[in-house]
C-alpha cells in the first residue's frame, strides 16, 4: 500500500506510510467482517435451496438453486403487495413528516416564536421513545374501547376507526411521523441556525416578507439538510416492522406479510431461510436503489459518485 | 423581552430586529404542534401512575389515585430485579457502542479526508453505500455468521455490530475537510510531531462538534434498536431495556399485570435519553449542520 | 396464574426463528426408523437445563432436585412466551446453546422434527411403556410408530364459556348444537344490539384449527414418505361457512383481537357473551373481567349433529428432550416424573394452572372442586369428559408456522370483508403445499 500525504512534503517519513492504515483499519476490518460479510453471506444463501432425501422428514442437504428464490419472491403476490404498501406509505408519510419538521423548524427560526427551547425539546422528545413503546402508547389511544381520544371524538358525534382495515396503515404512519418528525426538525433547525445572518438580514432589508424569506431564501439554502433527512426517512420506510408488529396484538387487520420486513421474518421463522435471505437482499436492494436514486435526483453526493 | 412591530421601514443595518412573522399565528401553530407531540407522552406519565384496573377503565388524560412510587417499586422488583439490569445493559450497549464507534469513525473519517492512497475512493464509496442499506436486512445474516463462531447470546453479539457507524465515517470525513486546514497538519509535522500526536492534539479538538453528533446518533440508535438484540440474545439478563419491555408486552396475555409494568418501564426507559440530550445539547447543534450544509 | 398455552405461531414471525434446516447443528437423530433409540444412563452426577415459560414450574423442579440429588435440573424461566422460546430453541440448536429440555406444543413437534431438533427418547427410562398414563390422543401427537419425541404435559379440550346470567335473562339454555348457538346469537343481538355472541380471534388460528378438529377435518396426512395436505376439506369448509355466516350477519365481533385488553374490557362490560375455549381459559376470563365474577358458566362444546360428542383441542404442550442433549436418559426420566407422578402433576395444576395430559391427573382435588368465579360450578368435570372425546386421529403438518400464518392472514382478510373463511382454507391449502415443497419435502397433492 503506497501512501502519500496530500501536499506531500519533500521529506517523507515512514510514519506517513503506516499512518493511513493505522487510522483506517480499526474501522475497516470490523466493517468488512460484520457489515459487508453478512451481506455476501445472505446473497449466497439466497441462491440456494433445501433438498431432502428419504423419509417423511428426510435428511436435508443444501443445493444451488440459481435465482429460484427470487422468482418465488417476485411471484409471491403477498410480498409484492407488501412492497407496494410501504411505497404508498412512504410516498404519503415521508413528505407529510418532512413538511411538519420543516414547518416547525422554520417557525422556531422566526423572531416571533416564544418558548423556543421548550418547543424544541417537546417536538424532539418522541425520538427518544423506542418504537415498541411508541406503538404501545398509540395503540392505547387508537383502541376504540380504551382510548380517551376516541371517546372524546364520539362525544361530538365522530366515529373514528383507527384500527380498521382502511385506516390502520395511516395510523401506523402517524406513529412513525410522531416518532421521527422531531429528529428531522432538529437537523433542519440546526441547518437554519447555521445560515449566515448577513444573507437573511440583507433579504429582510430588501423587504422580503417572512413567508418569502422562509420559502425562497431559507429553504433553498438548507436543501442538503432536507435531502439528507429525506433519504434516512426513505430507508426507514422500507424497514417498517416494529410498529405494525406491536399493533398486531390489538387489531385484527395486520397480516404476517404486511410489510416486506415482516414477510422476510415470516419466511425465516418458518425455516425457509434461503427465501428469507432472498427477501432480505431484495429489500436491501430496493431500499438502496430508491435512496440512491433520490440522491442522484436531488443533489450530487458530495463529490463522490 | 418585547418585540412590537412598527410600520416604519427600517433603513439602518445596525438594527438587529429581523422581520418578525405574525407572532400570534406563529405561536399558536407551535403550541398545536407541541400539543400533538406531547399528548402521548402526557398519557404515558399519567398512565404510569395508575393501578392496572384504573389504567384500562379510567379516563386516560387525567390522574386517578396516583401510585407511581408503588408502581416503580413493583417495576424494579419484578422477575428478580431484572428491569434495573436491562437499564444497565442499555447503558452499556449504548455507551460503549457509541464511544468505540465514534472513535473508530473519527479515525477512519480523518484518514479518508487527509491521506491519499490507492483504493481510497472505492473504500469511501463502499462505506457510503452501506449507509443506504437498511439495518434490518442485515440482522439475520449477521446472526448466522455469529452463530458459526459462537458469538451469539453474549454482550459482544450486540456490541460488535453497534460499533460500526458508516454514517459517522462520512460525517467525520466531510467535517475534517471543512474544519481542519492542511497547513496546520503540515506545521505539526515540521515541528516533529508524529501523525498520531497531530491527530490527538489538533484534529480531535477541531472536529469535536461532529464527533458529539456522531456519538449522540449512535447512542440513540443503539438505545432504540431492538431488532438486533432480539435475534442475538436468548438470555434475558443480557437484554437491553427495549427488548425487555417488548418481551413483557408479548406476555401481557399471560400475565395482565405486565401491561402496567410495560407502561411504567417505558416511562423510566425514556429518562436516560432525555438526560443525555439535555447535557450534550450545547455541543451537537454545531455538529448537526455539517452533514447537510456541505453541498 | 394459569399458564396460557396458545401457540402464537405468528408471533414467531417477529422474532424470525432461524432454524436453518440445511445447517442445523443438531445431532442427527434416527428419524422414521422403527427401532427404539438406544439410551443409557450416564452414571455419576448429571446437570440438566430446562427452559420454560410461565410461572410456577420452579416448585415442581425444587421437589425433583430434593428427591434426586444425582440428576440436578436447572430451571430457567424464559421471558418470551412460546413464540420467543421456539425462536431461541431454533437458534440454540444451531448455535449449540439449546437446553436439555423444553416445552413444545403439539402442533410444533413436527416443525422441530423437521430440523432434527428432538431426541427420540423411546428407548430411555420407561418411556416405551408409559403411553397408557396419558390421555390417548396425546400420545399419538408426540410419537410416530415406535419413536417417541416428547412427553405430553397438558391439554386444551374445548368447552363453551358463556354468560349464564344473560342467557337466563332471555330464557336461553346453553346451546348444545352449533345451530342452537347461531339461533342464540340472533336472539341476543335482537334483544340488545351491543351484544356479540363471541369474538373471532385473528391472532389465534390454532383456535380455529381446534374447531376444525372437532368436525373431523384432518388437515394433514401421510402416504409413505409423502405428505398429504387436506386443509380445504368438506368438513373444514362446513365450519368455515358457518362462521362466515356469523361474520356476515355481524353476530360476532370482528375487531377484537384475542387476548387483548379491549377484549377483556368487552367481557367485563357485558358486550361479548361466550368463548369457545380450553380449560386453561378459565383464568383468562377471571383475570380479564373481574366485574363479571359469578356470572359465567361452562357447558360442553356445541355439536354439529345433535347427540354427538365430538371435540377438538386448542393448545397444551408436551415437553421434549432437545437433540443436542448429552443426557437423554436422565432428561426422559425427569420428564416422565414431571408429567405423570401424582405429586408432581398436583404441583403443576396448583402452581402453573395447567390441565394435565396425565389420566390420573384429571382426578386431582384441585380439578374436582367448584370454582368460585364460575358460581361454584365444577367446571373441570366438563373438560374431563371433553378430554376423552377429542378426535384421536389428527396430524399436524411439518411447516405449521407457515400454515398458521396463512390461516391468520386469511382470517384477517375475512374479518375485514376482503375475503371469506372459505377462501382462507383454499389459500392456506395452496400455500402450505408450496411451503412444504420449499422445505424439500414431497407432497402427494
Amino acid at each position: 500500500m503506497s501512501a502519500s500525504v496530500v501536499d506531500a512534503p519533500k521529506r517523507r517519513r515512514l510514519g506517513s506510510r503506516i499512518a493511513p492504515a493505522a487510522f483506517l483499519l480499526p474501522f475497516l476490518i470490523p466493517f468488512l467482517l460484520i457489515f459487508i460479510g453478512p451481506i455476501g453471506y445472505a446473497v449466497v444463501q439466497s441462491l440456494q435451496k433445501v433438498e431432502r432425501v428419504a423419509g417423511l422428514f428426510g435428511t436435508p442437504t443444501t443445493v444451488w438453486a440459481g435465482f429460484a428464490q427470487y422468482q418465488r419472491a417476485l411471484s409471491d403476490s403477498d410480498f409484492v403487495a407488501s412492497i407496494m404498501r410501504v411505497l404508498l406509505f412512504g410516498v404519503i408519510q415521508v413528505p407529510v413528516m418532512m413538511g411538519i419538521a420543516l414547518l416547525v423548524a422554520l417557525l422556531l427560526d422566526t423572531q416571533s416564536a416564544r418558548l423556543k427551547r421548550f418547543h424544541r425539546l417537546a417536538v424532539f422528545a418522541p425520538y427518544g421513545i423506542p418504537g415498541v413503546v411508541a406503538a404501545l402508547m398509540w395503540g392505547f389511544l387508537y383502541d376504540p374501547r380504551l382510548s380517551p381520544i376516541v371517546s372524546g371524538l364520539e362525544a361530538v358525534g365522530l366515529h373514528p376507526d383507527f384500527l380498521g382495515t382502511d385506516h390502520i396503515l395511516w395510523s401506523i404512519a402517524n406513529v412513525v411521523t410522531w416518532t421521527y418528525a422531531g429528529y428531522n426538525m432538529i437537523i433542519i433547525y440546526a441547518a437554519l441556525q447555521a445560515l449566515p445572518s448577513d444573507i437573511l438580514e440583507a433579504a429582510s432589508i430588501d423587504g422580503a416578507r417572512p413567508l418569502r424569506l422562509a420559502f425562497h431564501i431559507k429553504v433553498p439554502l438548507i436543501a442538503p439538510a432536507l435531502v439528507l433527512t429525506a433519504v434516512f426517512s426513505i430507508i426507514g420506510t422500507l424497514q417498517l416492522f416494529t410498529e405494525p408488529e406491536v399493533l398486531k396484538t390489538i387489531t385484527t387487520t395486520i397480516t404476517s406479510t404486511y410489510t416486506p420486513t415482516m414477510a422476510s421474518y415470516s419466511a425465516a421463522s418458518a425455516n425457509d431461510y434461503s427465501y428469507a435471505a432472498a427477501l432480505s437482499v431484495l429489500i436491501a436492494g430496493v431500499s438502496f436503489v430508491l435512496s440512491f436514486g433520490f440522491l442522484r435526483f436531488t443533489t450530487r453526493w458530495n463529490g463522490t459518485s | 423581552m418585547t418585540s412590537h412591530t412598527t410600520n416604519t421601514p427600517s433603513t439602518s443595518v445596525r438594527i438587529k430586529r429581523k422581520f418578525g412573522a405574525a407572532p400570534v399565528a406563529v405561536n399558536i401553530v407551535l403550541l398545536v404542534a407541541t400539543g400533538y407531540f406531547l399528548l402521548p407522552v402526557f398519557w404515558l406519565v399519567v398512565a404510569a401512575t395508575k393501578s392496572r384496573p384504573d389504567l384500562v377503565s379510567s379516563f386516560g388524560f387525567w390522574f386517578l389515585r396516583p401510585q407511581l412510587f408503588q408502581n416503580l417499586q413493583e417495576l424494579f422488583s419484578e422477575q428478580d430485579h431484572v428491569f434495573g439490569q436491562w437499564m444497565l445493559n442499555s447503558l452499556l450497549y449504548s455507551g460503549v457502542g457509541a464511544l468505540v464507534g465514534t472513535v473508530l469513525a473519527a479515525c477512519a473519517g480523518y484518514c479518508l479526508a487527509v491521506y491519499r492512497f490507492r483504493g481510497k475512493e472505492a473504500i469511501f464509496s463502499l462505506i457510503l453505500g452501506s449507509v443506504l442499506v437498511p439495518a434490518t436486512a442485515l440482522a439475520l445474516p449477521t446472526f448466522l455468521a455469529f452463530a458459526k463462531v459462537g458469538l451469539t447470546d453474549s454482550y459482544l453479539a450486540v456490541l460488535l455490530p453497534s460499533i460500526i457507524s458508516p454514517f459517522g465515517v462520512y460525517l467525520s470525513r466531510i467535517y475534517t475537510q471543512a474544519a481542519v486546514p492542511l497547513e496546520l497538519l503540515e506545521a505539526g509535522r515540521i515541528d516533529g510531531a508524529n501523525e498520531w500526536q497531530i491527530f490527538r492534539a489538533v484534529v480531535l479538538r477541531l472536529i469535536s462538534p461532529a464527533l458529539v453528533t456522531v456519538f449522540l446518533f449512535q447512542f440513540v440508535g443503539i438505545w432504540n434498536n431492538f431488532f438486533l438484540p432480539l435475534i442475538m440474545l436468548q438470555n434475558d439478563r443480557l437484554f437491553p431495556v427495549t427488548l425487555g419491555l417488548y418481551s413483557w408486552q408479548s406476555q401481557i396475555s399471560r400475565n395482565p399485570q405486565l401491561l402496567l409494568l410495560t407502561v411504567v418501564g417505558s416511562l423510566v426507559a425514556v429518562v436516560p435519553l432525555v438526560i443525555t440530550f439535555l447535557s450534550l445539547q450545547r455541543y451537537w447543534k454545531a455538529g448537526l449542520t455539517t452533514g447537510s450544509v456541505k453541498g | 396464574m394459569a399458564k396460557i398455552r396458545r401457540s402464537v405461531a405468528l408471533a414467531a414471525v417477529l422474532t424470525g426463528a432461524i432454524a436453518l434446516a440445511s445447517c442445523s447443528s443438531g445431532t442427527s437423530t434416527t428419524t422414521s426408523s422403527d427401532s427404539a433409540s438406544s439410551c443409557a444412563p450416564a452414571g455419576g452426577k448429571v446437570d440438566l437445563t430446562f427452559w420454560n415459560w410461565g410461572t410456577g414450574m420452579d416448585k415442581a423442579v425444587d421437589l425433583w432436585n430434593e428427591k434426586n440429588p444425582d440428576i440436578h435440573v436447572d430451571l430457567k424461566t424464559v421471558p418470551n412466551g412460546n413464540a420467543g422460546t421456539y425462536q431461541n430453541l431454533f437458534n440454540g440448536l444451531k448455535a449449540g446453546t439449546a437446553p436439555d429440555i423444553a416445552p413444545i406444543e403439539y402442533d410444533t413437534v413436527a416443525s422441530f422434527r423437521l430440523v432434527n431438533g428432538l431426541k427420540d427418547i423411546s428407548g430411555c427410562a420407561d418411556v416405551g411403556t408409559s403411553a397408557s398414563k396419558f390421555v390417548d390422543w396425546t400420545w399419538s401427537q408426540v410419537s410416530e410408530g415406535k419413536n417417541v419425541f416428547a412427553v405430553p404435559q397438558d391439554i386444551g379440550p374445548l368447552g363453551l364459556y358463556y354468560r349464564k346470567d344473560i342467557f337466563d335473562k332471555y330464557g336461553l339454555a346453553a346451546p348444545t348444537t352449533w345451530q342452537e348457538y347461531y339461533d342464540d346469537a340472533v336472539k341476543l343481538k335482537a334483544a340488545d344490539p351491543s351484544y356479540e355472541i363471541t369474538h373471532f380471534s385473528q391472532t389465534d388460528p390454532n383456535w380455529f384449527t381446534g374447531l376444525l378438529w372437532q368436525n373431523s377435518a384432518k388437515l394433514f396426512g401421510t402416504q409413505g414418505d409423502k405428505w398429504q395436505v387436506s386443509i380445504d376439506s368438506p368438513q373444514a369448509q362446513e365450519v368455515a361457512a358457518y362462521w362466515q355466516k356469523m361474520i356476515d350477519q355481524k353476530l360476532v365481533s370482528t375487531d377484537l383481537q384475542g387476548f387483548s385488553e379491549a377484549l377483556s374490557k368487552a367481557w367485563d362490560t357485558d358486550k361479548v357473551l361466550t368463548w369457545v375455549s380450553a380449560p386453561w381459559g378459565w383464568s383468562t376470563i377471571r383475570d380479564g373481567a373481574p366485574d363479571t365474577s359469578g356470572k359465567w358458566a361452562v357447558a360442553p362444546i356445541p355439536q354439529w349433529k345433535a347427540g354427538d360428542t365430538a371435540n377438538g383441542n386448542w393448545g397444551g404442550s408436551s415437553t421434549a428432550v432437545m437433540a443436542t442433549s448429552k443426557h437423554p436418559y436422565e432428561a426422559a426420566k425427569f420428564l416422565l416424573w414431571l408429567n405423570s407422578d401424582p405429586e408432581a402433576v398436583a404441583i403443576l395444576i396448583k402452581e402453573t394452572g395447567i390441565y394435565p395430559a396425565s389420566k390420573a391427573g384429571a382426578d386431582d382435588s384441585a380439578l374436582t372442586s367448584g370454582v368460585e368465579f364460575y358460581g361454584g360450578q365444577k367446571i373441570f368435570d366438563t373438560f374431563k369428559t371433553a378430554a376423552a372425546q377429542v378426535n384421536n386421529d389428527f396430524t399436524w403438518g411439518p411447516t405449521m408456522t407457515d400454515t398458521y400464518r396463512f390461516m391468520a392472514d386469511g382470517i384477517a382478510n375475512a374479518l375485514a370483508g376482503k375475503g371469506t373463511l372459505q377462501d382462507t382454507l383454499k389459500d392456506a391449502q395452496a400455500k402450505t403445499i408450496d411451503s412444504i415443497k420449499a422445505q424439500g419435502l414431497q407432497v402427494v397433492n
